[in-house]
């Protein structure tokens, strides 16, 4: 599907299609009202997860990315349940704080097991290497490319359909006046727990195809940085459809980091705009009133 | 809609079939094309740079040998670079290692945006296929100056890191 590009396209279009899926796990629950810096934790529980079992237990890829996006989901959910009845600026708070503390977890444990070519596990603050799952059955990085594509794109067609319905209606009213939510008949605990774990479900699949397509991991790579920016990513595309946080990462790794437009600004650029867009376009780019107007746009070019 | 690839608008269609046909060609996609254990054995790759000039510039040199210590030659290499503190936001452009004048030795030059630790990986496409990361201090040099980059323990931060100050 991606073959006859070269390494670095290839590189890069699997690099936004991963921040895509972090971008759109932390758009999920911004969707509902909530900010959370700490989405690289899940991130990272998903890579090490599907590390595990595909490296360690050599279980098949799709199995050892399920195992990953569960286990993401239940952490998630998990560090919802006492924080989600918070205000939104102590949950932010405390993601950032999970976030780190999850860090330094993966820093300290040691989980290695024998493999033909020597140990094989994560390996505290040394990372987990050999992530070999790839290389062994000689997938291309540019076939590779082509599932985390599918991955993505299954991911932004379900989230667009669920927009459609009662579901999709009932998680962007409780973002928007959580009281008018509830006086709806809406449970919006319950439904910010839903997004919590489907969050957390989506950010540890971008995290298992990472660790799969670099082959090595460390903690390291889980700074709160990579949180923020998966926020910044969704702000900025903007949070009237999913298509939003993916015009993000369009927009800074697509543009600005990759085009080197603004070369050595480019973070003074992105956080700039960010800035600027919650002054003055505080639901991004393609927020729902840029939605409405293609939507009508459309409608009046098939009548 | 019509502008796009079939098989991506074939995934909003209303079409039953449309979405069959989107479904298969996404799973072709995740077949691999081959399901067979790894062929051959794992080569020794050992990884030496040095950083010179403003970027800075990253010299590599990777010495490709089999077990039996004999070199490999005619291998097809590609070397990358992240940065662990920031994966996937910094997109540097990888390069081809080309061989050099001795056997089993290809070089590569990697252009960095900053000094700091950074993770080098060794990409093979042939004869094996093959993936190495290997985590370097890489610091700025003053003037025509060439430091080595010295592997590090990931993770680990000197004041240096990110800061542009540069040694001798």
């Amino acid at each position: 599907m991606a073959n006859g590009l070269d390494p670095h396209t290839v590189g890069l279009l699997s690099n936004m299609s991963i921040m895509a899926l972090l971008a759109l796990s932390a758009y999920l629950l911004l969707l509902v009202g909530r900010i959370s810096f700490g989405q690289q934790a899940f991130f990272g529980v998903g890579a090490y997860a599907a590390g595990i079992l595909s490296s360690m237990f050599q279980a098949p890829i799709v199995l050892a990315l399920g195992v990953g996006m569960a286990a993401g989901a239940l952490l998630s959910w998990l560090l919802a349940l006492p924080t989600m009845a918070l205000s939104g600026l102590q949950y932010a708070v405390a993601t950032l704080a999970v976030g780190e503390l999850a860090r330094i977890i993966l820093s300290g444990w040691h989980w290695q097991v024998a493999a033909p070519h020597g140990w094989v596990g994560p390996d505290g603050i040394d990372g987990f290497r050999e992530i070999r799952w790839l290389l062994e059955r000689d997938v291309t990085p540019a076939h590779f490319l082509g599932w985390i594509a599918c991955a993505l794109l299954a991911v932004l067609v379900l989230l667009m359909r669920t927009e459609r319905t009662r579901l999709g209606v009932a998680l962007r009213m409780t973002g928007q006046d959580e009281t008018l939510a509830a006086t709806q008949g809406i449970d919006v605990i319950r439904l910010r727990l839903f997004a919590a774990a489907a969050a957390g479900a989506l950010a540890a699949l971008g995290g298992g195809l990472y660790a799969h397509r670099t082959t090595y991991i460390e903690p390291a790579l889980f700074d709160p940085m990579l949180g923020v920016h998966a926020v910044g990513y969704a702000l900025l595309g903007g949070l009237g459809s999913a298509l939003g946080p993916l015009l993000g990462v369009v927009f800074d790794l697509g543009l600005l980091d990759a085009t080197e437009v603004f070369h050595g600004w480019r973070m003074v650029i992105f956080g700039g705009l960010v800035a600027l867009f919650l002054r003055w376009r505080p639901r991004g780019l393609l927020d729902e009133r840029a939605v409405q107007w293609f939507v009508q746009l459309s409608s009046n070019k098939r009548s | 809609m019509n502008s796009m690839p079939y098989w991506i608008s074939a995934c909003f269609s209303k079409s039953v079939q449309h979405k069959r046909l989107a479904f298969a060609l996404c799973l072709s996609a995740m077949l691999p094309p081959a399901f067979s254990a790894e062929s051959g054995e794992r080569p020794q790759i050992g990884l030496q740079c040095v950083a010179s000039g403003p970027g800075p510039s990253l010299d590599c040199v990777v010495d490709l040998q089999r077990k039996d210590g004999s070199p490999i030659e005619r291998a097809q290499i590609t070397l990358g670079a992240l940065m662990p503190s920031m994966p996937m936001a910094h997109t540097i452009k990888p390069v081809t290692a080309r061989p050099t004048n001795q056997a089993g030795k290809y070089q590569g030059t990697l252009l960095l945006e900053m000094p700091g630790v950074w993770s080098i990986e060794v990409d093979i496409a042939a004869p094996v296929r093959e993936k190495v990361v290997r985590n370097l201090m890489v610091e700025t040099c003053k003037g025509d100056a060439r430091c080595p980059a010295n592997p590090v323990k990931p993770g680990e931060k000197t004041p240096e890191h990110g800061s542009g100050k540069g040694k001798h």
